[in-house]
């Protein structure tokens, strides 16, 4: 269990993360959102003790890290993945790991073996390797003390799609067997498919938490359905006359409506459809809503379509 | 990880890492990159190339050496070069950003910087043991060449003043790199202080300025400690006579180069944020 505790960290007159609290519970993926410079990063480095606290604190399992007995038997963290020299091979960092922890020598080649790194990139010199490829020795690297709590920062940034899903299933097994998990990421949909719970941070402060459902509900009832039919013409018309709002949206329509009300509109109408799909950019709406007044680039009328990356 | 949610940790599963562990992996990482093989690799050489000399000059003068000759000679090589990695030890974890995972899993900084410490020492002292055994190896050949009988006579004075001052420059490379954090920066000031200046500028102003042999022995390890090593003469090879302030100048310039930096140093440290 990870606990953030009124935590602000300044710099001089920045404050970078704004009297933060959060707890990341056990058997659950903690998602962390927010856009770049949000304070991600800052408090995840507070939580195992890199960057000092301006004010509050971050405990992990009821203790601050420093007074964790070979905390890497506890936490595995993955802040920077390419934060491990760039002329030692990816073994011989795994195994560096596993000597300070006092593992054995096998359990460097059961996680080489679980990311899916081989013995041949095993053997390449970290400079020679892609983005994905140190991502998955970082997470390799974190999961070397099988600790019960994992800090995990941006842990898909630079995984094809094939290792996205990896790494999801990954995480989700891991908190299934009652394991902490807490990620960051500046991309809403690479989270809200695995994370139990969510962080939305903005400007180092937080503002909103909870289940998917929950955020839903606080970002209103604005169901929104994307449409197309043989006649979208007849479509719109029933709709309208049903009391829901209609647009055209690319080849079809955009109502403001549910994905039943559209439906039963069309059998009334008797209209065919060819695509129906829930509109729900509700929880991205919500996303770009809350940070964008402190995302580098404003998002004017908050009006994207599912599928697009905020900031 | 157990099957029912853990809210607390199971702290049953780690102790405290042993400060001997540390020791290890902080050797192993002074030697597991391409950069250490490299430097070991030409120390290696140089020693061979002084050996090659060494006999080829008494061979073809008939000379005669013995170990005090020898040990002056054989720490030369292990002195120029390998004090490199009592920077890089300290100045890689910034350098290659290693410091993240070293005080993630270490996260009392302290114990991991004295680790290194202890690791450089060793290696220190493990440089001159190779000198040594390069040196006899050079003694044996030396009286084969020649025919000359084999001397070994080697002051103990002589051999505890060489791996103190091996020690010495180790912990001023060590020093400076901690309180620089910078790999560039710490290699040439150490090199500049340590090596340039005594060989281009002390010594010529020790040599003509009487006002030189009297602040020199103060600011410089080199000067202070040369009285010391060889009992009884000065940078520039003209007899001193030593007293109890050569022993304080040499334990003053240490606290200057080894002492105030090092400190000011670890205290950076223990501060910084590392990213």
């Amino acid at each position: 269990m990870i606990t953030v505790d009124r935590l602000t960290v300044s710099y001089g007159a920045f404050t970078a993360v704004d009297d933060v609290s959060f707890v990341a519970q056990p058997g659950r993926v903690t998602g962390f959102l927010g856009p770049n410079g949000a304070g991600k990063s800052t408090t995840m480095r507070v939580m195992v003790g890199l960057t000092p606290p301006t004010r509050g604190q971050a405990t992990i399992g009821g203790l601050r890290y420093h007074d964790i007995p070979n905390p890497g038997r506890h936490v595995g963290a993955l802040l920077d993945a390419g934060a491990q020299h760039a002329g030692r091979t990816g073994r011989e960092i795994l195994t560096i790991g596993a000597q300070t922890m006092g593992l054995p020598r096998t359990r460097v080649d059961e996680m080489l073996e679980l990311v899916g790194l081989t013995d041949a990139e095993a053997r390449r010199r970290l400079r020679n390797y892609s983005l994905g490829m140190k991502q998955r020795l970082g997470i390799a690297h974190a999961l070397l003390g099988d600790p019960s709590v994992l800090i995990l920062d941006e842990p898909a940034n630079g995984l094809d799609p094939a290792g996205i899903r990896w790494m999801r299933g990954l995480l989700k097994g891991y908190a299934d067997r009652g394991g902490t998990v807490l990620l960051s990421s500046h991309l809403l949909h690479e989270v809200e498919q695995i994370a139990d719970e969510m962080i939305l941070i903005g400007h180092g402060r937080i503002v909103a938490q909870g289940d998917r459902k929950t955020l839903l509900e606080r970002a209103g009832n604005a169901a929104v359905t994307l449409v197309t039919s043989l006649d979208n013409a007849a479509l719109a018309t029933a709709l309208t006359g049903a009391g829901h709002a209609v647009e055209p949206a690319g080849e079809g329509l955009k109502a403001h409506a549910t994905t039943e009300e559209v439906g039963r509109a069309a059998l009334t109408a008797g209209v065919v459809l060819t695509d129906l799909r829930s509109g729900g950019a509700g929880l991205e709406d919500l996303f770009l809503e809350l940070t964008s007044e402190t995302a580098r680039d404003a998002v004017p009328g908050v009006a994207v379509p599912t599928g697009g990356t905020p900031a | 990880m157990s099957t029912t949610a853990p809210v607390t940790l199971d702290l049953s599963k780690s102790g405290p890492t042993p400060f001997s562990r540390l020791v290890k992996v902080e050797w192993r990482k002074m030697v597991d990159t391409r950069g250490g093989l490299w430097l070991m690799g030409i120390t290696a050489g140089l020693l061979l190339l002084v050996m090659a000399l060494v006999v080829l000059v008494v061979g073809l003068n008939d000379g005669r050496v013995d170990g005090n000759d020898l040990s002056q000679v054989f720490t030369i090589p292990v002195s120029l070069l390998l004090p490199v990695f009592a920077i890089l030890t300290v100045t890689s974890e910034w350098s290659q950003r290693t410091a993240l995972a070293s005080f993630t899993l270490e996260p009392h900084r302290g114990r991991v910087i004295l680790a290194k410490l202890v690791a450089v020492s060793a290696l220190a002292v493990a440089t001159i043991v190779v000198a040594f055994v390069v040196g006899a190896v050079t003694n044996v050949l030396c009286a084969l060449v020649t025919d000359n009988p084999l001397a070994w006579n080697l002051d103990l004075s002589t051999l505890v003043w060489i791996v103190i001052s091996q020690l010495a420059f180790f912990a001023m490379g060590f020093a400076l790199a901690c309180l620089m954090l910078n790999t560039p920066g710490a290699i040439s000031v150490f090199y500049v202080v340590a090596l340039l200046m005594p060989l281009m500028v002390w010594s010529t102003l020790y040599a003509i300025f009487d006002w030189a042999k009297d602040v020199l022995p103060w600011i410089d390890i080199n000067t202070a400690i040369t009285p010391l090593t060889t009992d009884g003469y000065d940078i520039i090879g003209e007899p001193v006579d030593v007293g109890l302030v050569n022993y304080v100048q040499g334990v003053w310039t240490l606290v200057l180069w080894v002492g105030i930096p090092v400190t000011l140093g670890m205290w950076r440290i223990l501060r910084a944020e590392v990213k």
